[in-house]
């Protein structure tokens, strides 16, 4: 009983990954970026659109050694997110939290329908919460790059040689806690903070059940930031919306592109923290952690337990370096 | 994942009870008494419970039509069906009506001198001025509710209608079930069941007091082949048909009508969340089916030790009811003040709002103080409970009751705004969310919560990378 229904939950998880407008690697969204990503190709480069066709869905990308550990972190992850997931999900109770303690501190709540019409506050809502998860995406991707002991874990995802769209999905399973965590607080303060002022009026913006920024920035090939399509937009544009190219350049192993550009949707961020670069049409990216490969690097054992050991010892070298300070 | 399995473990295991037996009415079970020589076939009875909740019914109608002068006459009248045992009291409620003609008419058709005040929790009630035990208070409101008119004090904000009724349904019924019957007469020595209740009885010790037990609850006895929204429309007088057990055409208000705290779990039922009237009548009748399966002998510690499980199954849901019951009103209150609150920027007439609002919170304090009734201690959470709702509702002006003085007037004084009182409201629902883990949740005040949050992607743990 116990194994059926976790094989039935995993199952599930694992095909709404496709099937679910509210993931990255929806079908849709996948057939969509692709569309995009050849039609960029035959405008950008030489050959035949079924040259491009192929160049697009060439096995040495789709069936590389990393792409092949994407799939398996994958599956991997899905089955210890299960697991873990009832204990992650606490937004109701940081929404309720924060609902009341805005009560203390005001001592009453605005009158019902008494700020805004109701169309009014789901735009207000839905863009709140947008430019808050957005910050939060950023931040949280920040700090993981700066602080060594979390770069351990992040590094996973850096370590990806070819792009796919699945490499959205490497990550390692303590980078996903602290994922789950990150949006246990937006969702929280968004709801908490929008309940208290506008009660049952609150409401979100959708498309086919998902947000609607959500739903745009897919539709408008996000999955190509993790592919070898570099589509890059106008330098303007760059400025304020990071184009796939412009994350590929996280992506690269040029020493100088390294902490570079951290934003997931907007690029504002990286501009008022200073790590925002524009996309180099010119320069040939190689992706990973570094330009040297080393044998047994897309390994799941060197994947997912390997950041353990670092994040170890590079707490203790802070530890050290502390101590000798004082 | 975790949750997940217990409660797919659970959900078996209930369906598993469920088909063991399936449907069965409390009615019925055979005579096990040794050595039994008069002619009854079955031993259930719980006449004497049915009785009471005629008087329950017909008191609330009573204190509703109160003339207000406060009369010896008129507290009299209310006593008859409080404190007094005269033969010849008719049943005021319920009545028949169009299309739901009821068997009996006088509650000696019932039980015989019977009273609501004997039975009334005689421990000291914490929730209300004046350290007096539930036999006093309801005396003590029955008493002020002869000098309101209609039951309802205008001027306090107290609806003697709703109080009265909310809090005898816990000091009498409540009270004597779970902290009588469903406690210590489970005992071995107590009631036991290798003997007649009395001599002559056609039921056992056990037998019985199991099916007083039951009879306080105020389920039909056929509750598990209706539907919670069946049960609800019974107790409002309504669905014929799905009352009518034995097909004579009449309602009976012994075995066939529903009253009290089984029509609430009924209603919180009724939403579809949660499943408290079967599972109380289900162990109600699966722990008398242990008792019948004795046969006439004395329970085995066994035997008691399961018993008393089932009794604790009904005790821990019959709890969560009144909960759902102060979760539900405490949003009405809220709402109340809120369109009070309005009406007041607005310059509109409150007179109603307010009329509405000492209703709701009538039925909020009453169920707040049946829950403090049943011999448990509540600790710090019936602590809470009594700070945030206060004595009365908290009126325009900012005034509340804070006491009684000698001569048993209420003493008023500013206590907190109505904003802050609201948010006492809020407090309320969320100390029943906490402390007793209430799932029906009627007038969620956060209701579009978990909305959005579903909207926004309850799972959003994805792992996924930016």
């Amino acid at each position: 009983m116990m194994f059926e229904t976790f094989f039935t939950d995993y199952y599930q998880s694992i095909s709404e990954t496709l099937l679910s407008p509210r993931k990255r690697v929806f079908w849709g969204y996948l057939l969509l970026a692709g569309l995009i990503g050849l039609i960029w190709l035959k405008w950008r480069t030489r050959g035949s659109w079924s040259e491009q066709l192929r160049s697009i869905l060439s096995p040495s990308v789709w069936w590389s050694e990393s792409a092949r550990a994407d799939y398996k972190i994958l599956l991997i992850n899905r089955a210890f997110m299960l697991g873990i997931a009832p204990a992650l999900f606490t937004q109701t109770a940081l929404a309720t939290a924060i609902f009341l303690q805005l009560y203390e501190l005001f001592g009453s709540r605005p009158l019902p329908a008494s700020l805004l019409p109701d169309w009014g506050v789901a735009i207000c809502f839905t863009l709140f919460f947008f430019l808050l998860d957005d910050f939060a995406r950023y931040f949280v991707h920040m700090i993981m790059h700066r602080i060594p002991a979390l770069w351990a874990f992040h590094k996973v995802h850096h370590s990806a040689r070819t792009m796919t769209p699945f490499t959205v999905l490497r990550t390692h399973p303590v980078e996903g806690i602290l994922f789950g965590l990150r949006s246990v607080c937006v969702q929280g303060i968004s709801i908490g903070l929008f309940l208290f002022l506008f009660g049952d009026q609150v409401d979100l913006v959708t498309v086919l059940g998902v947000n609607i920024f959500v739903f745009v920035f897919n539709v408008a090939g996000s999955n190509l930031r993790h592919s070898h399509v570099a589509i890059h937009y106008w330098p303007w544009l760059e400025k304020i919306l990071i184009s796939p190219a412009q994350h590929q350049i996280h992506h690269s192993t040029l020493p100088r592109h390294f902490d570079r550009n951290f934003g997931a949707v907007l690029a504002i961020w990286d501009r008022i923290g200073g790590s925002l670069t524009l996309s180099e049409p010119e320069t040939e990216l190689k992706f990973g952690v570094s330009d040297r490969v080393t044998a047994g690097e897309q390994s799941l054992k060197n994947l997912y337990l390997a950041p353990f050991g670092e994040a170890f010892r590079s707490l203790v070298r802070l530890l050290r370096k502390n101590t000798q300070q004082r | 994942m975790q949750l997940k399995k217990i409660v797919s473990a659970v959900a078996l295991a209930s369906v598993a009870t469920f088909v063991q037996a399936e449907g069965k009415s409390y009615a019925d079970f055979p005579v096990t008494v040794k050595g039994y020589q008069g002619n009854a076939e079955h031993s259930v009875a719980y006449t004497g419970q049915m009785a009471r909740h005629t008087l329950h019914n017909s008191l609330k109608k009573l204190v509703g039509s109160s003339d207000g002068t406060g009369s010896a006459e008129q507290l009299a009248k209310l006593n008859a069906y409080f404190a007094g045992k005269d033969a010849g009291r008719a049943i005021i409620d319920p009545r028949s009506k169009d299309g739901f003609p009821v068997l009996q008419t006088e509650v000696d058709q019932l039980s015989k001198g019977k009273n609501l005040a004997g039975k009334a929790y005689k421990g000291a009630v914490s929730g209300w001025p004046g350290s007096m035990t539930g036999q006093e208070v309801l005396a003590f409101m029955l008493e002020k509710a002869a000098a309101s008119e209609k039951g309802y004090d205008k001027l306090h904000g107290l609806d003697y209608v709703q109080l009265v009724s909310k809090f005898a349904m816990g000091a009498v019924f409540y009270n004597q079930a779970v902290d009588n019957y469903l406690d210590e007469k489970l005992a071995a020595d107590t009631k036991p069941n290798n003997k007649a209740y009395k001599d002559g009885k056609p039921y056992t010790g056990k037998e019985h007091v199991w099916d007083e037990a039951f009879g306080y609850f105020g389920a039909p006895a056929h509750a598990l082949e209706l539907t919670p929204a069946q049960v609800y429309n019974i107790a409002k007088g309504k669905d014929l048909q799905a009352a009518d057990k034995d097909g004579d055409g009449k309602v009976s208000l012994y075995t066939e009508m529903a009253y009290a705290h089984a029509y609430y779990a009924a209603a919180a039922d009724k939403g579809g969340k949660t499943n408290y009237l079967h599972t109380i009548t289900q162990a109600f009748v699966d722990g008398r089916q242990l008792i019948t399966d004795a046969d006439g002998k004395a329970l085995s510690d066994s035997e008691r030790a399961k018993l008393r499980e089932y009794a604790a199954v009904i005790a821990d849901n019959w709890e969560k009811v009144l909960a759902e019951a102060v979760f539900k009103y405490a949003g009405s209150t809220y709402k109340d003040i809120e369109a009070l609150n309005a009406a007041l920027e607005s310059g509109e007439d409150v007179g109603k709002i307010v009329r509405k609002y000492a209703k709701h919170w009538g039925e909020l304090k009453g169920f707040a103080m049946a829950m403090q009734v049943s011999g448990k201690d509540l600790g710090a959470a019936g602590v809470q409970l009594d700070r945030l709702i206060g004595f009365s509702p908290v009126m325009i002006g900012n005034t509340q009751i804070t006491g009684i003085d000698a001569d048993g007037n209420y003493q008023q004084s500013n206590t907190v705004s109505l904003d802050e009182y609201m948010l006492q409201m809020l407090k309320v629902q969320q100390l029943m969310v906490d402390e007793f883990g209430v799932e029906a949740r009627g007038k969620d005040v956060l209701a579009s919560l978990d909305n959005l949050v579903e909207k926004l992607g309850a799972k959003a743990a994805e792992a996924e990378n930016d």
